[in-house]
């Protein structure tokens, strides 16, 4: 008698205990590991891991890794685990085209983020139209990967598997004209470009629009981006007369560019695009290169809830190096992927289908969501439909956002 | 002795289980105090113990409920708006030469009211009315048509052709007050120039 109460009592407790136990596993994540079984699909990203755009190119594969772990935590497709392979293009087109040949080699993958530069773009894009492999760029910025060519007076897209989220330099350079023109009052120009595929289309579109709006250019100049002595080019700059030096390039040699300018006597703002929008930019141009300008894609963080978030998540997550430029924005590349293969899957009784690939890359194109970066989704040329930028200036050592724009044509 | 009979008490020492007489009584072992007062009090003790467990998963729960996530914070402006380019309108009646109208559509997406308190564009010589009057306010899921009159006032500071023009739209809504452009694309630029170039053109002719 006494043992069968006391076996009622343990019995009791234990259930209590049970209870206790089962409530507790609500909060928990529901298993972010991959061992869940089910079918892992790989999302390449190539950008530059080393050499000098690696801080770059560093936050573009740890904001995608943070996006895959995010969706194998909340398990946003069912049965699948999303894995990232990164590669190293170190921002040269022949790098990036033997990482495209290998990402399009390896069945498993099914997506991939970058690159980084439009020059490494270029060379990417039939290797993986080919393959129908779909790949969304979170920095590409030159008009011509998604409108062609002749996108100026005929716009038509060359590549159906090639995305980007981040707004172009159609918008980005005029945009920067504007400002520099109307805002900061500034009437005379020396353009300096680093010859590549963005810099040079960058630098062509603030000039356009900086002579529409009726200013003058001084001169211009093309620098060696291998070198970082710009001294000869300083010079001209000081001699020219310019009030303002705008830059089509990356902030390598934009840093040391704007800091010899000053050194050489021209008290004149350097100002340049997205690839110039980087911590490292401020700490090479130095304290001289207070009053610089970079206009970069989308609208500052602090305006963002979703931006917030990501922020937040990012820091927890505990990756060393910053998410910089283009975290966000790789961030939504990668979600786009994974919203991509979802749908793939649920159209698919669950289970992805023998020609995942170009269902993947169809499925891009009617992909829509809140990202990071605001609401995400393509338009017919695989442009993001959201084009919102913004002008940031060097002050106390930090980059301030100063005038924010958005584009509804 | 054999050693194998019990050893005799020495000094000091007693049997324990024995009571010496007029010695209170030892104190039982508390195990089997609990044991007699829950044979006593088993019914009792089952529904403590049950309720004890009842109260403290409750409490556990109620501790650890879901809680309501706090309101998200009422958006930017920016980040709501949207302003598109209709079309170009005819000026409105009363107005000086040299003017011209677009109408764009300015539409909030969700969140609090958005009041625009200005419109402005960036060229010096350019002057910008609108109708309605600014400022007006505009409800979360509704657009409204806004007529927007530009002014020549200074061909000289005025562009030759706009390539990307803009409108700066002062917001202002319960989180913050911001200035934003809208590019309004390739179609209003285009009469935008037009326009630009019809209104000097009859100032120098």
């Amino acid at each position: 008698m006494r043992q069968r109460s006391l076996i009622a009592i343990t019995a009791a407790l234990a259930a209590g205990a049970l209870t206790l136990t089962a409530c507790g596993s609500r909060d928990e994540d529901g298993g972010s590991d991959s061992g869940s079984g089910g079918t892992t699909v790989t999302i390449g990203v190539d950008a530059p891991l080393t050499g000098d755009l690696s801080a770059l190119g560093l936050g573009i594969k740890n904001s995608a890794d943070l996006a895959a772990k995010t969706a194998n935590k909340e398990k946003v497709v069912d049965g699948v685990t999303f894995k990232v392979e990164a590669l190293d293009d170190q921002a040269q087109p022949s790098s990036g085209q033997q990482n495209a040949t290998k990402f399009v080699a390896d069945k498993n993958v099914l997506g991939v983020v970058g690159p980084l530069n439009s020059s490494v773009a270029e060379s990417m894009q039939k290797v993986f139209d080919d393959a129908k492999l779909v790949e969304v760029s979170p920095a590409n910025t030159n008009p011509a990967l998604t409108q062609g060519t002749d996108w100026q007076t005929s716009k038509a897209r060359p590549y159906k598997s090639y995305f980007r989220t981040s707004t172009t330099d159609a918008i980005q350079g005029p945009f920067a004209a504007q400002y520099v023109y109307n805002d900061s009052k500034k009437k005379k120009v020396f353009v300096i470009d680093d010859k590549k595929t963005y810099g040079a289309g960058l630098a062509a579109t603030f000039t356009d629009e900086f002579k529409k709006l009726g200013g003058t250019v001084v001169g211009t100049e093309h620098i060696n981006p291998d070198t970082k002595d710009f001294s000869a080019v300083a010079t001209k700059v000081k001699n020219s007369g310019a009030d303002v030096v705008y830059y089509g390039g990356e902030y390598p040699q934009a840093g040391p560019l704007s800091k010899q300018i000053k050194a050489a006597g021209a008290k004149v703002p350097l100002v340049g695009g997205d690839g110039i929008y980087s911590a490292d930019f401020i700490k090479l141009a130095g304290a001289s290169g207070g009053g610089d300008l970079a206009t970069s894609v989308g609208a500052p963080v602090e305006e963002l809830a979703s931006a917030k978030e990501f922020v937040a998540n990012y820091k927890n997550a505990g990756y060393k190096e910053a998410y910089e430029a283009y975290g966000g924005y790789s961030y939504d590349s990668t979600w786009a992927i994974i919203e991509a293969v979802k749908k793939v899957v649920e159209d698919n009784d669950g289970k992805l289908p023998d020609d995942a690939r170009a269902q993947v890359a169809a499925a891009m194109q009617g992909v829509s969501f809140d990202g990071v970066t605001g609401k995400v989704s393509f338009d017919e040329y695989g442009d993001a439909t959201n084009k919102q930028l913004t002008v940031y200036a060097v002050e106390n050592g930090d980059w301030k956002a100063v005038k924010s724009g958005t584009y509804t044509g | 002795m054999s050693g194998v009979g019990p050893v005799e008490p020495g000094e000091g020492t007693r049997a324990w289980d024995t009571d010496e007489p007029g010695a209170p009584p030892p104190p039982r072992r508390s195990r089997e105090r609990l044991a007699l007062w829950y044979s006593l009090h088993r019914r009792a003790a089952l529904t403590t113990a049950t309720a004890a467990v009842l109260l403290a998963g409750g409490g556990y729960l109620y501790a650890t409920r879901p809680q309501e996530p706090p309101p998200p914070a009422a958006p930017y402006p920016a980040q709501v708006v949207d302003v598109t380019y209709l079309e170009q309108v005819a000026t409105p009646m009363g107005v000086r030469p040299r003017t011209f109208s677009f109408a764009v559509v300015l539409s909030v997406a969700s969140g609090p009211p958005v009041t625009v308190t200005r419109i402005a564009q960036p060229y010096a010589g350019v002057s910008v009315t609108s109708a309605p009057q600014a400022p007006f306010p505009t409800k979360a899921g509704s657009s409204r048509k806004i007529v927007v009159t530009m002014r020549v006032t200074d061909c000289g500071k005025t562009p030759k052709s706009a390539g990307l023009p803009f409108l700066d739209v002062t917001l202002r809504n319960s989180r913050a007050i911001q200035v934003q452009s809208y590019i309004l694309g390739a179609r209003y630029a285009q009469d935008l120039s037009e326009a630009l170039q019809v209104a000097c053109s009859n100032d120098t002719g």
